[in-house]
């Protein structure tokens, strides 16, 4: 009776863990099937049927990925004798054809749902209080590389521009005609920066001079160079990649 | 060699101008080749078919798509 008595009282402890844990299965389960079926529609079809099911898929394995996202918790930081050298340059065009961004005359345009829309000039941008970070950088094609990135905490820039930090997305704009968004989350993690600089320089411009957004959170692709723009808003901005069948979210 | 002096100096003051220019060029912007637009991407996240040239179409697409719905967004038409 008494074995029997701490069963129940074991099952009755349990069962809320054991919820918790079949819930995070399902999750998981449901992740691996919409990538595995995301894999697949790389491959099988072109059709508009299945590719609006693989989109929605992508969709809802974006929502369940922002809600397991933690907010609080930061992508490891390194020493700089593990900063790899040189870092690697990565993009849809070659290095010899990168746009050229003009420091003197660069004005960061803001949009949508922002208090102060002014646009930002770079001795502006230098002049708010700077932070540095060594993360690991890591591409979807399967590298990855860490390197030192300093520059604004994107949140504190948020803050100074009046942005609606209750909207869902902010969207990029980009010097070489690439864009991309991100959650309002990520946008307002720690770690994530409005950069400046790569290895205590100005910023190259093979690195996105003059302002590149660094979320060691999410893969590289989420990691806008040359921003020229960008927008607050809750309508979903997508982005090149993700627009092509990449999974949006695309972070942890 | 009295003489050279001034011609060093003139030297280093050219060379330390061309280096300060050199640093100025790197820190805004140096002159990059036109892209070829109907080239294929040269990276591996490309899929079959991908031009450069399709990333300045699909940015005017989208920058169309996203101005008329941030349009109605602002003013109001659009609840969170």
């Amino acid at each position: 009776m008494k074995k029997r008595g701490m069963e129940s009282s074991l099952a009755e402890h349990s069962a809320p863990l054991i919820a918790k844990i079949e819930r995070r299965l399902f999750l998981k389960q449901g992740l691996s099937l919409g990538a595995i079926a995301l894999l697949s529609g790389c491959e099988l079809t072109e059709d508009d049927t299945v590719q609006k099911v693989l989109t929605s898929m992508s969709r809802w394995n974006d929502s369940a990925q922002a809600w397991l996202f933690n907010p609080n918790k930061l992508a490891p930081e390194y020493p700089e004798s593990a900063i790899t050298k040189p870092f690697p340059f990565n993009a849809y065009y070659g290095e010899n054809e990168i746009r050229t961004v003009d420091g003197s005359s660069y004005k960061l345009e803001l949009a949508g749902l922002i208090r102060d829309k002014r646009p930002w000039g770079l001795p502006e941008l230098y002049a708010l209080p700077q932070t540095s970070q060594i993360t690991r950088h890591i591409c979807v094609e399967g590298w990855s590389a860490i390197g030192k990135w300093s520059g604004v905490r994107f949140s504190t820039f948020l803050e100074r521009i009046g942005a609606d930090t209750s909207a869902k997305y902010i969207g990029f704009k980009c010097g070489d005609d690439y864009y991309s968004s991100i959650d309002m989350a990520t946008a307002l993690h720690p770690q994530t920066l409005l950069t400046l600089r790569y290895a205590d320089q100005i910023l190259p411009p093979k690195y996105g001079f003059p302002v590149k957004l660094r979320i060691p959170t999410k893969l590289g692709f989420k990691n806008p160079k040359h921003v020229m723009a960008m927008y607050v808003t809750n309508t979903y901005p997508g982005g090149y990649w993700e627009d092509k069948g990449y999974n949006w979210f695309s972070g942890s | 060699m009295p003489g050279m002096q001034p011609l060093r100096a003139l030297v280093v003051a050219a060379l330390l101008a061309s280096g300060f220019c050199a640093y100025g060029a790197d820190s805004s912007s140096t002159p990059g080749k036109p892209m070829k637009m109907d080239d294929p991407m040269p990276i591996k996240m490309k899929k079959p078919g991908m031009k450069k040239g399709d990333v300045k179409k699909a940015a005017e697409k989208k920058e169309r798509e996203m101005k008329a719905m941030m349009d109605k967004e602002s003013a109001g038409g659009e609840k969170k």
